[in-house]
């Protein structure tokens, strides 16, 4: 009996699996079709020629596609570095000390997500003209920084509370100071938690043109800059060809993470 | 109750200093344009958005309500499977494949979505071509509903990865007792995991709804202009114009879109300390 | 805290890094498509790289449209603001409206007069930019032009005025497309277009002098193009209109010469497309090319502009190489051109056409009043 009702609802678990797949890749394929689409146009349904001359267009000697994206996996490593550095100290007060106004500082971690950021780059671009930081990779990164930081500080929290307070106490109860015991149990037990959020904000670096434009350029080239002109231009082989080579960076740091992604920190975010 | 911290209020001060730095002087700036005409406090710049731009808040708060509603349907759903389904390779094969667009930036989500969605692009092609759909059937997507499902599309995975991972470090042993007690799985879901999980859920929402509606190319580049999101309309003042001050003013009155969900999250939150004592 | 330190070395690194370690270095930024980039990068930089040695041309796009323009003037502001002593752009490319404002604020250098292809270009937009005198300031790059492209597939008998197009789209709801005026240059030009043939007296949007009450006279126009939208497709941008053509979805729409035609070198429009321009007339733009008041390498600057703008190269590189048309007064490319190329560029628009057809866009203030009617009365 069990059989005969367990194949048409396997059935159906593949049916939709393939939905959810197409709905996932559906997008994707069309991309890596452009990319490789030399000629195609209507009534085609499909590329009527193909080809890797964009490819070679991409990775021309005069084009700057691989320096580019040097670049912007550079800085997306140091916004990530930059970012835990101050998250490390920031998540564990927000966790483990008694802060006035606690939840207010937390919303102000989230504010520059919220704020559709030209006309604020407009005003970060003057005063880093003063300062000397603009055409420098730390003025990008900075200006990333901020952005990812919501990221960071929100799951570095939660990765510290995480982490079981007795332990800390056993610690402290067999002598430890607090810096001590800080550093050889609270910071190894959150740390997976912490590593994790460099994901998003590896991303969140990755993704982000307008603050490098008016912070980076003409010094300062990403390759989002580059997907950005292609894209709005409509130049599609182009545009796809980078947002492939973007993708590489993302998926591999993702593959590394991976193993840091751990279901009781991801549970606590933001609390 | 201990008293606050001053040692606590250090440790966050650099990453405070950052983002003061960064965001709250620039945004000082943004503010005074939008408030003042000739030096003086005026809702002049006010008056002119709402003027010319009611209807764009109005579907800007539509397109992203949904998109959210949307997204946390989905991600439940998902994130339920992954947590309570019993076969395996259904779970494994979903867990390799729903986190994809998380990879994807919004830019590159716009561009594969406005050549998948149109009328002939690759869904409707595809759907002919099986013979689920007939060529006089097909409509382009690339309206409202072309944007939602961008967003849908590029922004469920992370809210599923946060929700998945918040699902999987509940006590098992209530579902258990839930499914020996006879409860279907979907009831289970929503009666004992949901509830366990709702600050997670609420918070991964906060962060989508908030980056939602600072994207400017996804409305840019998925639709037509009229009407559109408010993002594309600062752009535009500014782009064709050099008018900063009724930009700043559309960027506040996005702000106040964001003061709603904030105060959700606040409200949630300070209810969620008193309880828990923390 | 070894990591912290290492993070904190490797950011000052990072902070005292030198841009590049060449002695000259030449920053070009230009506004407008990929393709503007791409002829910098691959045909004026390496060029004027073998010319001076020692100099390196580094290109940056800023995105299309006047908002790439915007970012160019942005970053301008910005250094006048924080009374930077050397400005980071050498030479800009970008738009008419732009590039009056940065001249009237100062932004710019005066270096026409100084090159010796200064005097090769005689046309009025050289020496006015939509009613600011942008006079000595700017040299044009090229010059472009807006037009209806259409599938002859789809349409037998393209309209040939704004009056036949209104009444074809009424007979085919939904198979014309434009990209509003939010979306790109090319929907804000057919929108300009419709002014001058609905709204009364082009040549008075055209030459000046400003009043503001005419814009009162564009409501019943306007009115009549709220009802057109509905039998039209808004498309999302230049790229857009583009895109929904190579896919067969509209039959027509209005799109920038050049674009066109790159599109279907890139093979991504059907090589039978044509393009027709609509009578009263449609609106083309310049690009410039303008050196900031404080560039670092102005004398560089100077040399790059001369040589971008003399004969050869513009019939070289504008012509042959990007459909565009030249920039100086085509009298000086006669004989720098195969006839092929020549007749190829003029085959669908003739010079019959452009001269009566191709107008000029508004001046500034009319051309926001224009923008800012159609917000008012057209989409909210």
């Amino acid at each position: 009996m069990t059989t005969l009702r367990a194949l048409p609802v396997a059935v159906l678990k593949v049916f939709a699996l393939a939905l959810f797949a197409f709905a996932i890749f559906g997008p994707l394929t069309n991309l890596a079709l452009w990319s490789v689409a030399e000629r195609w146009y209507t009534p085609f349904k499909l590329p009527v020629t193909y080809g890797l001359r964009y490819w070679e267009v991409v990775f021309r000697p005069t084009g700057d596609a691989m320096a580019s994206l040097m670049t912007s996996i550079w800085i997306a490593l140091l916004t990530v570095a930059v970012s835990l550095a101050l998250a490390i100290p920031a998540g564990y007060a927000l966790a483990r000390l008694k802060l006035p106004m606690r939840a207010a500082i937390m919303i102000l971690f989230l504010l520059p997500q919220a704020f559709p950021s030209v006309a604020i780059y407009i005003n970060v671009a003057r005063i880093f003209y003063q300062l000397g930081l603009t055409g420098t990779v730390g003025g990008v990164v900075l200006v990333h920084a901020a952005h990812g930081l919501v990221y960071a500080v929100w799951i570095a929290a939660a990765a510290f509370a995480a982490v079981d307070r007795d332990l800390e106490l056993a610690a402290r109860n067999m002598g430890a100071s607090p810096l001590r015991a800080f550093f050889t149990i609270t910071l190894p037990l959150a740390l997976p938690g912490i590593i994790a959020s460099a994901i998003f904000v590896f991303l969140e670096s990755l993704d982000e043109f307008t603050g490098t434009f008016f912070v980076g350029v003409p010094q300062v080239s990403t390759l989002p800059l580059l997907l950005y002109n292609a894209s709005m231009g409509g130049n599609y082989q182009i545009a796809s060809i980078t947002a492939l080579i973007l993708l590489v960076p993302s998926v591999l740091f993702m593959l590394f993470v991976e193993r840091f992604l751990r279901a009781d920190v991801l549970s606590k975010v933001g609390h | 109750m201990p008293r606050p911290s001053l040692f606590g209020l250090l440790l966050v001060a650099p990453a405070l200093a950052l983002v003061a730095a960064l965001f709250l002087w620039p945004l000082g700036h943004s503010l005074m344009a939008a408030f003042t005409l000739n030096g003086d406090f005026s809702l002049a710049h006010f008056r002119k958005a709402f003027e010319l731009y009611s209807n764009d808040i109005v579907f800007t708060l539509l397109i992203i309500g949904l998109s959210t509603l949307l997204i946390a349907v989905i991600s439940i759903a998902i994130a339920g499977v992954l947590t309570l389904s019993e076969t395996g390779w259904l779970v494994a094969v979903l867990k390799q494949l729903y986190r994809w667009p998380l990879f994807i930036p919004f830019i590159v989500a716009g561009q594969c979505m406005r050549t998948f969605l149109a009328k002939n692009g690759m869904m409707n092609n595809t759907l002919v071509s099986l013979g689920v759909l007939d060529p006089s059937m097909t409509t382009s997507f690339l309206d409202w509903r072309g944007i939602v499902i961008t967003f849908v599309w590029k922004q469920a995975p992370f809210v599923i990865l946060m929700l998945a991972g918040a699902m999987a470090s509940i006590d098992r042993s209530t579902v258990e007792a839930g499914r020996n007690l006879g409860a279907s799985r979907l009831r289970c879901l929503i009666e004992i995991v949901l509830p366990q999980v709702g600050q997670t859920l609420l918070v991964a929402l906060v962060l989508s709804f908030v980056t939602m509606l600072s994207v400017l190319s996804v409305p840019m580049m998925v639709a037509g202009s009229q009407p559109t999101m408010l993002t594309v309309d600062m752009a535009f003042r500014i782009n064709a114009y050099g008018d900063y001050p009724t930009a700043n003013a559309l960027g506040v009155i996005s702000y106040g879109i964001t003061a709603i969900v904030a105060w959700i999250y606040l409200r949630h939150n300070l209810r969620q300390h008193a309880e828990g004592g923390r | 805290m070894s990591t912290k330190l290492k993070i904190a070395l490797a950011l000052a690194a990072s902070l005292t890094l030198p841009a590049t370690a060449l002695a000259q270095t030449l920053n070009v930024a230009t506004a407008g498509d990929q393709n503007m980039v791409d002829y910098i990068k691959d045909f004026l930089g390496p060029m004027f790289e073998k010319a001076n040695p020692g100099v390196k041309v580094v290109a940056v796009g800023t995105g299309p449209g006047d908002s790439g323009s915007q970012k160019i003037y942005e970053k301008l502001s910005a250094q006048k603001a924080a009374n930077a002593d050397k400005w980071d752009f050498d030479v800009i490319v970008a738009h008419q409206k732009m590039s009056g404002q940065m001249v009237s604020e100062g932004l710019l250098a005066k270096y026409r007069e100084k090159i010796a292809t200064g005097a090769l270009v005689t046309s009025p937009t050289a020496s006015n930019a939509l009613g600011t005198n942008v006079d000595g300031f700017v040299m044009p790059m090229f010059q472009s032009q807006t037009a209806i492209a259409y599938n002859p597939d789809m349409v037998k008998a393209p309209p040939a005025t704004y009056a036949d197009l209104r009444e074809w789209v009424k007979a085919n709801p939904k198979k014309f497309g434009y990209n509003g005026i939010k979306g790109g240059m090319s929907g804000v030009a057919f929108t300009a277009g419709w002014v001058y043939a609905f709204g009364g007296d082009a040549e008075k949007l055209i030459k000046g002098p400003y009043e503001a009450a005419t814009k009162a006279s564009w409501e019943a126009a306007l009115a009549e193009l709220k009802a057109f939208n509905q039998n039209a497709v808004i498309t999302p941008g230049n790229a857009g209109t583009l895109d929904m053509l190579n896919r067969g979805e509209i039959a027509m729409g209005p799109v920038w010469v050049d674009m066109f035609y790159t599109w279907m070198n890139d093979g991504k429009l059907p090589p039978t497309m044509k393009l027709k321009l609509l009578s009263p007339g449609m609106p083309g733009q310049p690009m410039y090319y303008a050196v900031p008041a404080k560039a670092a390498q102005a004398e560089l600057a100077a040399k790059f502009i001369a040589m971008a703008t003399s004969p050869q190269v513009q019939a070289d590189g504008i012509v042959k190489k990007f459909n565009w048309y030249p920039g100086i007064d085509a009298k000086h490319l006669e004989g720098k051109l195969d006839d092929a190329t020549w007749k190829k560029l003029f085959s669908d628009l003739t010079p019959d056409d452009l001269s009566k057809n191709a107008k000029p866009f508004p001046i500034a203030p009319y051309f926001n009043d224009i923008l800012e009617s159609y917000e008012k009365k057209v989409v909210n």
